[in-house]
C-alpha cells in the first residue's frame, strides 16, 4: 500500500499505520509491544504474575518469597534428637496476601459456615460409588428431624396439636375462641363461621357431658396463611388440575368435592363463589358449575332422597352394635390368606429309602420303557463302548431265555463278512457285553454300529439280519415268522428300516463330504519315534542289502525333483532351476482355516486366480449348455436325473470377483475328480453345481448376472470351444456403451462361425441320448427359440431383459412363447437330452438377442467344460 | 607330520560343551554348553570375549556368519536365535520348528540359517528379511535332522533315518543315499566331491558325492551311542573323529590307516570337534573342557 494509491482514491483511515517494514527485516507476526506493557503489576507497583505461564505464583517481598531475602526453600533435616516434623505443605503456604485477598487466586473472607447460614441445606453432593446420583434410600428414608424448641416443649408437656399455653375450662376456651385477636388482615368473620360450622354444631350436641370442671389444653394456634399470588391468572384461578386431565382421580373428585383440595373451596353451605379451578371456560360468577372436564362417574348422584352422604356415614358409624368408638366397621371382609394345596405326586411314584444316587443302574422296580429304539436307553456299558473304553467284565450275567431264533447261524455269517473276532456273536449268552455290531452297508467296508434293540435280543438278531440281507429278509420271514402277525412283521420291518437309517455309521452319513487324504497325512512331529534305525519303507530291501555288503552307489541312490524357493535360490545367488514346484502347495494347505469367515473374506486378488475363476465357472455354466462328446454322455445320462433343482428356476452362474464357498466347493470337486474314477467324478460334480447353484442363489445377487452374459458370448458359437484355453482377463465384460452400445459384436463375428459349426451339429446328434424331461424340453424350447424370427431390436432387448431379470422366474419369456412350443418337436430331435435340464434362465436371456445362434454349439461348450473338470 | 600339541585348554565352566564351532576365519570359537550359553572365545589367547544368554534350554549347536558379526544358535527350546556378536542381543528368534533343533548353520554368504531339528524337517530361515516363518521346509526326512552341511550350492543333510540327502539348488533336485545306520553327521571334503559321515555303527564312511559310492572307511574309534563328530583336514588329507574313549583319531584319508590319536581325556567321549578353516589346527571339546590343538609355533 503506498501511499501514492491512497491518494487517488478516497479512502478515509483509521488509527494509525505501522512503520514500514524494512526490506531486509524479516517481518514478525507479533504484535510490537511496549515492554511496559509486557508486565502486569500489583497495587503497588510490583510485578506480578511471575512465571505465571510457567506456574508460579507472584511473590511477596519484591518476588521473594516469603523474606525480604528471599524464598530459601526447605530442607529436610533429621536427625535422632531431632526427628523431622512430617509437613504438608499446602498452596497457601506459597501465597501472600494479595493472592489470598478479594482478587487473589484464594480469597479469603469470613462467611457463616453453610450450616448455620440459615439457608435451605444445599444439594449434598454425593459419593460416587457404584451408583450414580442421589442414594435411593436416602430419598426413601427421610430422618424426622425435631427442633430444639419442639423437644423443649414436649418435655414440658405438650403434644402435637395442642396449644401452648395454661390450661383453660371449655367455657375459656369458648370465649378465647370468639375474642380471637387479630392483627391485619383475617378472614371475615362469616367465612369462618362457615369452616367452623360442622364443628360446632357436633360440639354443641354434647355440651352437656363436659359440665365438669374439666381443663382443657388450650387450642393450638393455627396460623393462618395467606399463599403469595405469583401468577398473573384472576383470583382463585389455580390452572388445569392434574387429576382430571389424567382422568385418573374423577371419581374422588366426584366423591367428595368438598373436602378436594382445589382452591377455595366453597361450601355449599354458603353458596358463594364457586371456582374449582379445572379449565377455561368456568366463568368466576357462574355459580356451582359442574366439572365439564371431569367424567361423569355414578358416584356423582344420589341414590337415595335425604341428608348428605357424610350424614349416613355418621349415623353409621354410631349405630354399630360391636364397633369400639373410633372405629368404623369394615366394609370388606380381610383378604383370606391362600391355601395351597400339597403337590401332587406323579402317577408312578414309588416311596422308598433315599439310599440309591442317581448313578447307580435303575433297580428292578424300574419298569422298562416301551421298546423304543433304544436311543435313550444307553447304559454305561453301551456309552463306554461308544467312547472306545474297555468294557468291564461284568460278574453277574443275566439268565436270558435261549431263544429258537437261528441267530446264532447269522451271527457267523456276520462274523465272517466283518472278517473279524466281533462278540456279538454270543448275543444270546451275553447280550450286554458289546452293544455294537457291525454293518455291512453294501460294499462299503464294514462298520460298528449301535445296536438299538438290544433290549430284546431276540429283536436285535432280527434286526442284524436285516441289515445283513435286506431284500432277503423279508421274503424269509415270510417262511419262519408265522407267530407273529402279519401286521406286527410289517411295523417291525419300517422300524428296522428307520432305525438302520438312524443308525447308519457316520461313515456314511459323512461319506460324501469327506475325500479320502491321497497321502497319508504328515508325520507327526510329535509323536515319539523309536530310537531305530527303520527305515520307514524308505528304503527298499535291495537297498537294504546292498548298504549291508557296502555296495553303495546306484542301488542306494535315489533322486527326487526339488524345487527351491525362489528366495532359497535368490539368497544363495542361484538362479532359480524352474519347474514345477511339487509340493509346495499341498505344504501350505493345512495352513488354511476352515472358518467361515475364510470361505467369505478369501477373494481373488491374482490375476492368475481370476483366470482360474472364470474358466472355472464359465466351465460350470457351459456343463449345462454343451452336448458331450459320446463317452461323457453316458455318463451324465446316468446322472441327470438325480439333478433336483429345476434348470429353469435357476439363475445363471456368475463370475464374482470373490470366492464364495460355491467355488471352494468346485475345487473340492476338481480334487475329488483327480482321485476317483471317472464315473464317480461326474456324479460328484454335478452334484456338487447343485449345491453351487444352491449357494450362489444364496449368496450372490442378481446383479452380478449382468456382467456375465456378454463375456460367454463371444465363446458360443466359436469352434475352438474344444480346446481349453483360457479367456482374456482383460476383457471388458460391461455392456457396451457410447458408440458401441447398439452394435451387436457377435453377430458381427458369428457368420464366419456357422461353417464349422454346421459340421459338429451332425456329430452330436449321434452322440445324444434320447432320454427327455419335461424340464429338458422346456430349456430347449427356450434354446430354439431363437432361431426363427426377425431380431428384435437391441435397445427393446435390453430393456425386456431388465423387466423380466426383475421379474420372477416363470415371467421370463413374455414374448416368444408361442414360438418356442412350435420348436419342440424339432429340438427333441435334435437336442442332447439330459445336458439341456442345465440351461438357465439366464443363458436363455442372452441368446434370444443373438438370433441367428445355432443351438449345438451351445452343446460344444458343455462338453468342452465336461473335459476340464474331469 | 609334526606332532599336534595341546596349545591351549579352556575351561568353559558350561556344565557340558555340546558344540565346539570356530568362526569363518578359525581365530575365534563358539561353545554351546548345556547351560543355555553360547560362549565366544579367542582360543589362541584363551580368552573369554562373550556370553550370549537367551536361550531357554541347551544349546546344541551355533555358527558363526562370514563376516563374525552374527551367530546363528539353536537349542533343545525348540527355537533358532539369531544373535548380534558385539551386544550379545538377540537379534531374531525363530520358532519354526516343532521340537529340538539339532543343528544350524549359515550359507556360504549367510543370507540364510538352515536348521535341523527332532521334528524331521529342514527350515530355511532368511535372517535378512524380518521374517519370522521358515522360507522353505524339507520334510523328506522321516526322522531326527542329526546334521546339515552347506555348500554355495548344495544342502547335505543327515538323518537318523540312515539317510542322507543332498539338495542341490542349482539343478532341482534332491538325491538322497541309503546308508544302512544312523548317520550321527556328516562333513564334505574341501573340494566337495566327497561327504564323510560318522555312522552310528562305529564307522566313518566315506562317499563319493556324484555316484554314491562307497570309497573309504574309517574305524578304530569307539561310537557308543554318542552322536560323534567328525571333521577334515584343511588340506583334504585326513579324517579326524572323535571316540566315547575320550581319544581324537586322525586317518589317511586315502590309505584309512590311523596316523595319529590326540588323547583329550581319557573314558569321556570327545563328540565335538572343528578343524580350522584353513590352517593345522583342531578344537575339541569333551565335557566342560575345549582344547586346541595344533603345532606349537617355532620359538627357535
Amino acid at each position: 500500500m503506498s501511499d501514492s494509491d491512497s491518494d487517488d482514491e478516497p479512502v478515509i483511515r483509521y488509527g494509525t499505520p505501522l512503520d514500514p517494514i524494512e526490506e531486509d527485516e524479516i517481518p514478525s507476526k507479533r504484535k510490537y509491544q511496549e515492554p511496559a506493557d509486557q508486565y502486569a503489576v500489583d497495587a503497588h507497583g510490583r510485578r506480578r504474575f511471575h512465571g505465571a505461564f510457567t506456574g508460579g505464583f507472584s511473590a511477596g517481598h519484591g518476588n521473594k518469597v516469603g523474606t525480604p531475602e528471599g524464598w530459601t526453600p526447605s530442607t529436610f533435616k533429621s536427625s535422632r534428637s531431632e526427628k523431622a516434623q512430617i509437613s504438608s505443605q499446602r498452596p497457601e503456604d506459597f501465597m501472600d496476601d494479595e493472592d489470598r485477598g478479594e482478587h487473589g487466586i484464594a480469597p479469603r473472607h469470613m462467611h457463616t459456615q453453610s450450616e448455620f447460614s440459615g439457608q435451605k441445606r444445599r444439594q449434598r453432593r454425593f459419593h460416587d460409588g457404584p451408583i450414580p446420583g442421589e442414594p435411593v434410600l436416602e430419598q426413601l428414608l427421610k430422618a424426622v428431624h425435631e427442633t430444639a424448641a419442639v423437644k423443649m416443649l414436649r418435655a414440658m408437656g405438650w403434644r402435637p396439636g395442642q396449644g401452648a399455653g395454661d390450661r383453660l375450662t371449655r367455657a375459656d376456651k369458648k370465649k378465647a375462641k370468639k375474642q380471637h385477636k387479630v392483627y391485619g388482615c383475617y378472614m371475615p368473620p362469616e367465612m369462618r363461621q362457615e369452616n367452623e360450622g360442622t364443628a360446632d354444631e357436633s360440639e354443641d350436641s354434647s355440651d352437656s357431658e363436659f359440665e365438669y370442671e374439666t381443663l382443657f389444653a388450650p387450642d393450638d394456634y393455627e396460623p393462618y396463611i395467606l399463599q403469595r399470588k405469583n401468577d398473573r391468572f384472576g383470583l382463585g384461578y389455580s390452572g388445569l388440575s392434574r387429576h382430571s386431565v389424567l382422568g385418573n382421580l374423577v371419581g374422588e373428585y366426584g366423591a367428595d368435592a368438598g373436602t378436594s383440595r382445589s382452591h377455595l373451596v366453597m361450601k355449599e353451605k354458603g353458596k358463594k363463589v364457586s371456582i374449582r379451578g379445572q379449565a377455561f371456560g368456568v366463568g368466576a360468577f357462574e355459580a356451582d358449575d359442574e366439572d365439564i372436564y371431569a367424567m361423569e362417574d355414578m358416584s356423582h348422584y344420589d341414590f337415595a332422597i335425604g341428608g348428605s352422604a357424610q350424614e349416613k356415614k355418621k349415623a353409621v358409624t354410631q349405630g354399630g352394635a360391636n364397633v369400639l368408638e373410633g372405629f368404623v366397621k369394615a366394609s370388606k371382609p380381610l383378604p383370606s390368606v391362600p391355601a395351597y394345596p400339597p403337590p401332587a405326586l406323579p402317577r408312578d411314584y414309588v416311596p422308598g429309602a433315599a439310599t440309591s444316587s442317581r448313578f447307580e443302574p435303575p433297580g428292578p422296580s424300574v419298569k422298562q420303557r416301551d421298546q423304543g429304539l433304544g436311543r435313550h436307553e444307553l447304559s454305561a456299558e453301551a456309552r463306554g463302548a461308544l467312547l472306545g473304553e474297555a468294557p468291564v467284565p461284568k460278574l453277574q450275567e443275566q439268565p436270558i431265555p435261549p431263544t429258537p431264533q437261528p441267530s446264532q447261524t447269522t451271527d457267523d455269517l456276520i462274523a465272517k463278512i466283518t472278517g473279524r473276532n466281533v462278540n456279538f456273536v454270543s448275543t444270546n449268552e451275553k447280550p450286554k457285553e458289546l452293544d455294537f455290531i457291525p454293518v455291512t452297508d453294501s460294499n462299503k467296508p464294514v462298520a460298528k454300529a449301535f445296536r438299538p434293540f438290544m433290549s430284546d435280543p431276540n429283536k436285535q438278531a432280527r434286526y442284524e439280519r436285516y441289515l445283513k440281507d435286506k431284500e432277503g429278509f423279508a421274503s424269509e420271514r415270510e417262511a419262519d415268522m408265522d407267530a407273529v402277525s402279519e401286521w406286527e412283521r410289517n411295523r417291525e420291518l419300517v422300524e428296522f428300516e428307520q432305525a438302520a437309517k438312524l443308525y447308519k455309521p457316520l461313515t456314511g452319513i459323512m461319506g460324501d463330504r469327506f475325500t479320502h487324504a491321497s497321502e497319508p497325512d504328515d508325520i507327526n512331529p510329535l509323536t515319539v519315534v523309536a530310537k531305530s534305525s527303520t527305515n520307514y519303507g524308505l528304503a527298499t530291501p535291495e537297498q537294504i542289502d546292498a548298504a549291508k555288503r557296502g555296495l553303495y552307489g546306484v542301488i542306494t541312490r535315489n533322486e527326487a525333483k526339488w524345487r527351491p524357493e525362489s528366495l532359497v535360490c535368490k539368497r544363495f545367488n542361484i538362479p532359480d532351476p524352474g519347474g514345477p514346484r511339487p509340493d509346495s502347495k499341498s505344504d501350505d494347505k493345512p495352513k488354511v482355516s476352515y472358518s467361515i469367515f475364510s470361505y467369505l473374506e478369501s477373494s481373488v486378488h491374482d490375476k492368475d486366480s481370476f483366470t482360474k475363476e472364470q474358466t472355472k465357472f464359465s466351465g460350470s455354466k457351459s456343463l449345462l449348455n454343451t452336448p458331450k462328446p459320446a463317452q461323457s454322455n453316458t455318463k451324465s445320462d446316468a446322472v441327470k436325473p438325480n439333478d433336483p433343482i429345476p434348470s429353469t428356476s435357476e439363475e445363471n452362474p456368475t463370475i464374482n470377483k470373490r470366492i464364495t464357498v460355491a467355488e471352494l466347493f468346485m475345487k473340492e470337486s476338481e480334487k475329488a475328480m483327480e482321485n476317483n474314477k471317472p464315473a464317480v467324478a461326474v456324479t460328484e460334480t454335478i452334484e456338487k453345481f447343485d449345491r453351487m447353484d444352491l449357494y450362489k442363489s444364496i449368496f450372490l445377487s442378481d446383479s452380478e448376472n449382468e456382467d456375465e452374459t456378454p463375456s460367454t458370448k463371444p465363446n458360443d458359437n466359436s469352434a475352438e470351444d474344444f480346446i481349453d484355453k483360457p479367456k482374456n482377463v482383460e476383457r471388458n465384460l460391461s455392456p457396451p456403451r457410447g458408440i458401441f452400445a447398439n452394435i451387436d459384436f457377435d453377430e458381427l463375428n458369428s457368420w464366419r462361425r456357422n461353417a464349422k459349426t454346421d459340421k459338429e451339429e451332425k456329430a452330436d446328434n449321434k452322440n445324444n441320448s434320447k432320454e427327455e424331461t419335461a424340464k429338458e424340453t422346456q430349456n430347449n424350447k427356450e434354446d430354439t427359440a431363437n432361431v426363427y424370427g426377425p431380431q428384435i431390436p437391441e435397445n427393446l432387448m435390453k430393456r425386456l431383459e431388465n423387466n423380466e431379470e426383475k421379474r420372477a422366474d416363470d415371467s421370463f419369456r413374455p414374448i416368444f412363447r408361442k414360438k418356442t412350443e412350435k420348436e419342440v418337436e424339432i429340438h427333441e430331435i435334435n437336442s442332447s437330452s439330459s445336458e439341456d435340464s442345465w440351461v438357465e434362465a439366464k443363458d436363455v436371456k442372452s441368446k434370444k438377442v443373438k438370433k441367428k445362434k445355432k443351438k449345438h454349439k451351445v452343446k460344444h461348450k458343455k462338453s468342452k467344460h465336461k473335459k476340464k473338470d474331469r | 607330520m609334526t606332532e599336534l600339541t595341546t596349545i591351549a585348554s579352556l575351561q568353559c565352566k558350561q556344565q557340558v560343551v555340546r558344540a565346539v564351532r570356530f568362526n569363518v576365519d578359525g581365530t575365534y570359537c563358539l561353545t554351546c554348553g548345556a547351560d543355555k550359553k553360547i560362549k565366544l572365545w579367542n582360543p589362541q589367547r584363551q580368552l573369554l570375549l562373550k556370553t550370549y544368554g537367551g536361550h531357554a534350554n541347551e544349546v546344541l549347536d551355533a555358527a558363526g556368519s562370514c563376516d563374525s558379526s552374527q551367530i546363528v544358535s539353536c537349542s533343545v527350546d525348540k527355537s533358532v536365535i539369531l544373535w548380534d556378536v558385539t551386544t550379545g542381543q538377540p537379534i531374531r528368534r525363530y520358532r519354526g520348528h516343532a521340537s529340538s533343533v539339532t543343528c544350524v548353520t549359515y550359507n556360504e554368504e549367510s543370507s540364510m540359517a538352515i536348521s535341523g531339528s527332532v521334528d524331521n524337517t529342514v527350515a530355511f530361515w532368511d535372517v535378512i528379511s524380518r521374517r519370522q516363518e521358515p522360507v522353505q521346509v524339507l520334510k523328506d526326512a522321516k526322522d531326527t535332522i542329526t546334521s546339515i552341511k552347506v555348500t554355495d550350492h548344495e544342502i547335505l543333510t543327515c538323518s537318523v533315518d540312515c539317510h542322507v540327502r543332498l539338495y542341490d539348488i542349482r539343478v532341482g533336485k534332491m538325491i538322497s543315499d541309503y546308508i544302512g545306520h544312523i548317520v550321527t553327521f556328516g562333513s564334505m571334503t574341501h573340494d566337495g566331491q566327497c561327504y564323510v559321515l560318522s555312522c552310528a555303527d562305529g564307522s566313518i564312511k566315506l562317499f563319493d558325492k556324484d555316484s554314491g559310492e562307497l570309497l573309504n572307511m574309517f574305524t578304530g574309534h569307539e561310537c557308543k551311542d554318542y552322536m560323534l563328530e567328525n571333521a577334515v583336514s584343511e588340506k583334504d588329507t585326513h579324517i579326524i573323529s572323535g571316540s566315547a574313549t575320550g581319544e581324537v583319531f586322525y586317518w589317511d584319508l586315502i590309505s584309512s590307516n590311523c596316523t595319529n590319536k590326540l588323547v583329550h581325556t581319557r573314558n569321556k567321549p570327545v563328540v565335538s570337534l572343528s578343524h580350522h578353516p584353513t590352517e593345522n589346527y583342531l578344537i575339541t571339546a569333551c565335557e566342560d573342557e575345549i582344547k586346541l590343538w595344533g603345532i606349537k609355533p617355532a620359538e627357535e
